[in-house]
């Protein structure tokens, strides 16, 4: 049936680029279904948009804060729209990833051994003098990446001591609080999930940057990364992937979809949760869409899916 | 049940045909964090965008009107791939009120001076050719540079130019080895993005040094006129044409003089480069748009456009003024910036442990863009600089984004105090 829809799309995150091209190809599929469709890119205005006319949902293709971190979807929440994609609260969850890295282990799920620190640490109480003892703790190399932003913006992987500071102030500039994380070396997975009471993890995608580290250069460089579906794992690891990404779903109370990034360590197998997303990337190059396209989805199917979930 | 087999999943199916000069285009961080500077609501200092707003849009509408009324069969044809005739004797007229003297068949017109750097990449540079630019240069001139896939070595500038001693012993260095430098690239006045001016005495030095070596200079001159204090120095052109008229090639743009949706720069030099470039202009665009020159044309014959440059330089001098003065009440003591006579940048550098990259991070949450100054440099220079145009917003945005940008920088630099 056709739908009057709001595409929210841009925003003022740093991953207002991938946003837009997200929410082009949305905009364009929805339309190919037979909706009606407003694209709006999101500022001030946003809420005197979407009171103009009646929509009957907000798809939201935003990335990063306000997107992603539960404020645009509580916003719609007072103003009565049904909108795509995870709830509030799994947005608030999964936005801070220090929240729902200290979930998994709560739960047991395997997520890779982690300090966090924030510029008050280091400008009030002295944190720079601790460093040492979390290098000893998580080796080197290790992971320092912004407990909350996304297309790793921010993220590095330090190899020398020496080289913790500045990546540690470099990611204090994308987000207020900094993670360091110990490295896991392995195969970086991404288990993308779709449906509402029972949902499923499409084949699973394995991600092999060119520099055998997926930062943001990796990302924005498609020609250069190279992916396989379904990964190139055994058929128990596949389980034992797909297993930990449905608790990770749960546990963060998702509905609808979601992208559960694990990195499968090479010695022991095991799948290490780095983070879920609310709002994967939905671009031609994006890992929702790649790996529903293996499953014999179609975007245009994947996006009226999408839809349809959330207008139950 | 058995697992499909997996599959390998390439986005860029034509990797394996692409040539090897794509290797140099690449995306960037920086290119990402800007597209946030395109919301009408940040203030930016990234673009280098001239005040077009005060042009008279409605002269602009008579010119267009009478091109089309007097010679439209004309203008809306394909034209002269060395320009619209017309054109290029105002073009010489405007050379030559900053010195040059040149005649029409000296010229040809481009589609902008980007192309003008295009075409000069495509007639001089071989991969692995030495080329020599200053450092930090103009963006697009390197861009254009490494397509051809130039081997760029940056020469580190002062307030009065590009270091020439410095360009002597690279050139002795190379020569010396029999190797070759196929041309130096410098902005010669209120250089993008340092702001800063090549000395008299640093253009004569420079054209001993190509003239020595047999190499060429490409003076790109695109903000010439905009002089808001001092006197013109001579142009390494005039110079040149002075002499024998061999190792100088002059480029410049209307952009600043008129407006950049023209598409609209020139080269000037010696005949036989032009022949070689004229063939470029023909495999690439076949000619420059008509329509635009013979506007451009219109434009520049009607004496009332010296007034326009009189104007520009009004609003231009406000904002650099503003900016000058705001830096100076909020970064004085940390920060150090050029202070350009002319042109439309300041170049800023702040302590050496900051990353201006994440400081732009930090600036467009709080709606403040500019360019940091990696930007500038092939070999990953500029970290903790800054290049700051004022020619785009009003006084009020330029004092606001200052402050914002300066409390920032503080920010950054009491944390990274705060590890030591």
């Amino acid at each position: 049936m056709k739908k009057n829809i709001a595409v929210l799309m841009g925003g003022r995150s740093l991953e207002r680029e991938i946003s837009i091209k997200s929410g082009q190809r949305i905009s364009n599929a929805l339309r190919k279904l037979g909706h009606d469709v407003t694209k709006l890119d999101v500022d001030q205005s946003i809420v005197d948009n979407l009171k103009a006319e009646k929509f009957d949902l907000a798809y939201i293709a935003l990335h990063g804060k306000d997107g992603e971190d539960g404020t645009v979807q509580e916003m719609l929440e007072v103003l009565g729209i049904p909108y795509t994609g995870p709830g509030v609260y799994a947005n608030v969850l999964s936005f801070d990833k220090i929240i729902s890295k200290q979930i998994f282990n709560n739960l047991g799920i395997p997520t890779p051994l982690f300090y966090f620190l924030n510029a008050s640490s280091f400008r009030e109480l002295g944190a720079s003098k601790i460093l040492p003892h979390i290098v000893k703790k998580l080796g080197l190399p290790l992971v320092v990446k912004p407990s909350a932003q996304g297309s790793a913006l921010g993220i590095k992987l330090v190899e020398r001591e020496e080289d913790l500071t500045d990546a540690i102030i470099s990611a204090l500039g994308y987000s207020k609080k900094v993670i360091l994380e110990k490295y896991i070396k392995g195969i970086e997975l991404a288990a993308s999930i779709i449906g509402k009471d029972k949902p499923q993890v499409l084949p699973i995608v394995e991600i092999v940057p060119e520099n055998n580290f997926f930062d943001f250069e990796s990302r924005s460089k498609a020609g250069d990364t190279e992916y396989f579906v379904p990964a190139r794992i055994s058929k128990d690891e596949i389980k034992k992937v797909t297993d930990t990404a449905l608790s990770v779903h749960r546990a963060l109370e998702c509905t609808d979809l979601s992208r559960v990034d694990i990195v499968l360590d090479s010695s022991s197998r095991t799948p290490y949760v780095l983070e879920l997303n609310t709002s994967p990337g939905m671009t031609d190059t994006s890992l929702l869409p790649m790996a529903a396209g293996e499953a014999g989805i179609s975007f245009e199917e994947l996006v009226e899916k999408i839809v349809n979930m959330a207008l139950i | 049940m058995s697992l499909p087999m997996s599959k390998k999943i390439t986005f860029d199916y034509w990797k394996h045909l692409y040539s090897t000069r794509t290797g140099g285009m690449v995306s960037s961080e920086i290119r990402d964090l800007l597209s946030l500077s395109a919301r009408n609501d940040i203030i930016s200092f990234a673009g280098g965008l001239p005040e077009v707003r005060a042009l008279n849009y409605q002269k602009l509408e008579k010119y267009i009107k009478r091109s089309l009324k007097t010679d439209g069969h004309i203008s809306l044809q394909y034209g002269d791939s060395t320009g619209y005739y017309p054109l290029r004797t105002k073009l010489i007229d405007i050379m030559a009120m900053e010195g040059i003297e040149v005649d029409e068949e000296d010229i040809i017109t481009t589609t902008g001076g980007q192309q003008a750097l295009d075409l000069l990449a495509k007639v001089f540079i071989n991969a692995g050719d030495h080329i020599i630019t200053e450092a930090p240069s103009y963006t697009g001139a390197l861009n254009a540079f490494k397509a051809y896939e130039a081997h760029i070595i940056g020469v580190p500038v002062a307030e009065d130019g590009i270091d020439t001693s410095e360009v002597e012993n690279t050139l002795d260095r190379l020569y010396s080895n029999g190797e070759k430098v196929k041309f130096i690239y410098v902005v010669s006045n209120f250089s993008n993005p340092s702001g800063f001016t090549l000395s008299f005495d640093k253009r004569k030095a420079l054209l001993v040094l190509a003239k020595k070596y047999n190499t060429i200079i490409i003076e790109d001159n695109p903000y010439g006129m905009l002089r808001y204090e001092g006197k013109a120095v001579p142009s390494i052109k005039e110079l040149d044409i002075k002499g024998d008229n061999r190792n100088v090639i002059y480029i410049s743009t209307v952009s600043k003089l008129l407006a950049p949706g023209f598409r609209i720069g020139w080269i000037a030099a010696p005949h036989l480069i032009l022949e070689k470039i004229t063939l470029g202009v023909q495999s690439s665009v076949l000619c420059i748009s008509t329509f635009s020159q013979r506007i451009a044309y219109e434009y520049f014959s009607d004496p009332a456009w010296q007034e326009n440059i009189i104007e520009f330089i009004n609003i231009y001098k406000q904002r650099r003024d503003t900016m000058l003065e705001s830096l100076e009440k909020n970064l004085s003591g940390i920060g150090q910036w050029s202070r350009p006579d002319g042109g439309f940048f300041i170049w800023l550098k702040v302590p050496e442990y900051l990353n201006m990259k994440e400081v732009l991070a930090d600036a467009v949450i709080e709606k403040v863009a500019f360019v940091p100054g990696t930007g500038f440099y092939v070999d990953g220079r500029g970290k903790n600089a800054a290049r700051l145009a004022f020619c785009t917003e009003n006084r009020e945005n330029i004092e606001k984004g200052i402050r914002i940008l300066s409390k920032i920088i503080k920010d950054k630099i009491k944390l990274y105090q705060s590890f030591t």
